[in-house]
């Protein structure tokens, strides 16, 4: 039942992509996810839903309409050459190693303690 | 001819025969009192008494040239016709002033016509500039007598008209509250944006001067707009928060949303016993 509208289409060639900002419709129901919103622009625009990146849909108060935003890339290779890379990251096509909050956190208090080049060698080694 | 019209040709000439003979009678009289100066001119003819003799002389003149022409003697340069000259150009010269003169002599002639004139009479009445004056300078002084004059219940002060509800059924008034609720319903922001999309023409940009939120109401538009420029959005500070959450304590549902619409699907009122 949820309707997508597009605005402001713009084709950006520097970036090899479409942008455009989606209005998603649904009236009494919640937010609809975003690969669903990628397979109904991918059936609009033609294309494979994997090249298409959604992100900052926010609902308007009240409910019922949503708005964010939409690229459509070329190619995927363009895609994972221009995307930072969280939105990647959301797809699965990069993973991202994080170390920890905590781990960083003790890691930055080891390296005040020492001065100059050491600190690269402190942070290596965890005691 | 026949003879009923020489008869009576012959009786018109007889009569004016009789009255040649009054109207010399009558000039000879008048000729005779303004030689012995009875008539003054010393100060001057009035405008009125200028006006008359004028148009006498003028048709006196006439009559000469008339005559004239009946008998077939020419009348090129006659005096008689530069004298009935001056005389038209003097009359015409006199129309204006006889113009502003008119509403008085028709006073005159109408206070004579009909035989005095009552004190209720519209026409006497003219502006009285004593009213005009302000009297404000006599309010100080009467103060200390006014307290004890002063009423006990309270009459607002009459400064301008007021609309009167007084003639109003019943009927009217919960058919005016009702129009008054459906022009609300149908002027929200939610229908006003699904005309503005539905609708083919082109998106209006009003300016409005809405000053109540007009101030917040522009930093959202220019919010919006700058998220929307450039592909990202914002994140909302504590105090945005703070702000966004006072609209939402009017928890909007959708029983309110429903009260709130009815009055478009309403046509009539009609006596409900709510």
């Amino acid at each position: 039942a949820a309707t997508i509208r597009t605005r402001k289409f713009m084709t950006n060639r520097l970036l090899c992509r479409k942008q455009m900002i989606v209005d998603v419709l649904h009236p009494g129901k919640a937010t609809i996810p975003k690969t669903e919103v990628r397979e109904k622009l991918a059936k609009m625009y033609k294309t494979t839903p994997d090249v298409i990146f959604c992100f900052g849909f926010r609902t308007k108060f009240g409910g019922g309409k949503t708005s964010g935003f939409g690229l459509i890339y070329d190619s995927l290779d363009f895609a994972k050459k221009f995307e930072p890379k969280y939105r990647l990251q959301r797809h699965g096509l990069v993973e991202i190693k994080k170390t920890g909050r905590k781990q960083r956190k003790e890691r930055k208090n080891r390296q005040k303690k020492v001065r100059g080049t050491k600190k690269a060698k402190v942070g290596a080694g965890k005691k | 001819m026949s003879t009923e019209e020489i008869t009576e040709a012959v009786n018109l000439l007889s009569a004016v025969e009789s009255q040649t003979q009054d109207v010399t009678k009558l000039v000879d009289h008048l000729l005779k009192k303004a030689t012995e100066n009875e008539y003054n001119t010393s100060k001057g003819i009035s405008f009125l008494e200028l006006k008359y003799q004028l148009l006498l002389s003028y048709l006196m003149n006439l009559t000469y040239i008339s005559l004239q022409k009946s008998q077939g003697s020419s009348i090129q340069d006659d005096p008689t016709i530069d004298r009935l000259i001056e005389i038209r150009t003097v009359l015409e010269k006199m129309r204006p002033i006889d113009k502003k003169l008119k509403y008085q002599v028709d006073k005159v002639v109408r206070t004579a016509a009909s035989g005095g004139t009552d004190s209720s009479d519209p026409l006497r009445y003219r502006a009285n500039p004593e009213n005009l004056i302000s009297k404000l300078d006599d309010e100080s002084e009467s103060e200390s007598e006014g307290e004890e004059k002063k009423s006990k219940i309270y009459h607002p002060p009459k400064l301008t008209a007021m609309h009167y509800e007084g003639d109003e059924t019943e009927m009217d008034k919960d058919q005016k509250v009702l129009e008054r609720a459906k022009k609300r319903a149908l002027s929200t922001s939610m229908l006003r944006e699904l005309r503005e999309e539905f609708s083919e023409g082109p998106t209006e940009i009003r300016e409005t001067t809405s000053t109540q939120r007009s101030r917040a109401e522009r930093k959202l538009r220019e919010r919006t707009h700058y998220e929307e420029e450039n592909f990202m959005r914002f994140s909302v500070s504590k105090k945005d928060k703070g702000k966004k959450g006072k609209k939402a304590k009017q928890i909007i549902s959708k029983k309110f949303v429903y009260d709130y619409m009815k009055p478009i699907f309403v046509s009539n009122v009609a006596k409900s016993p709510d």
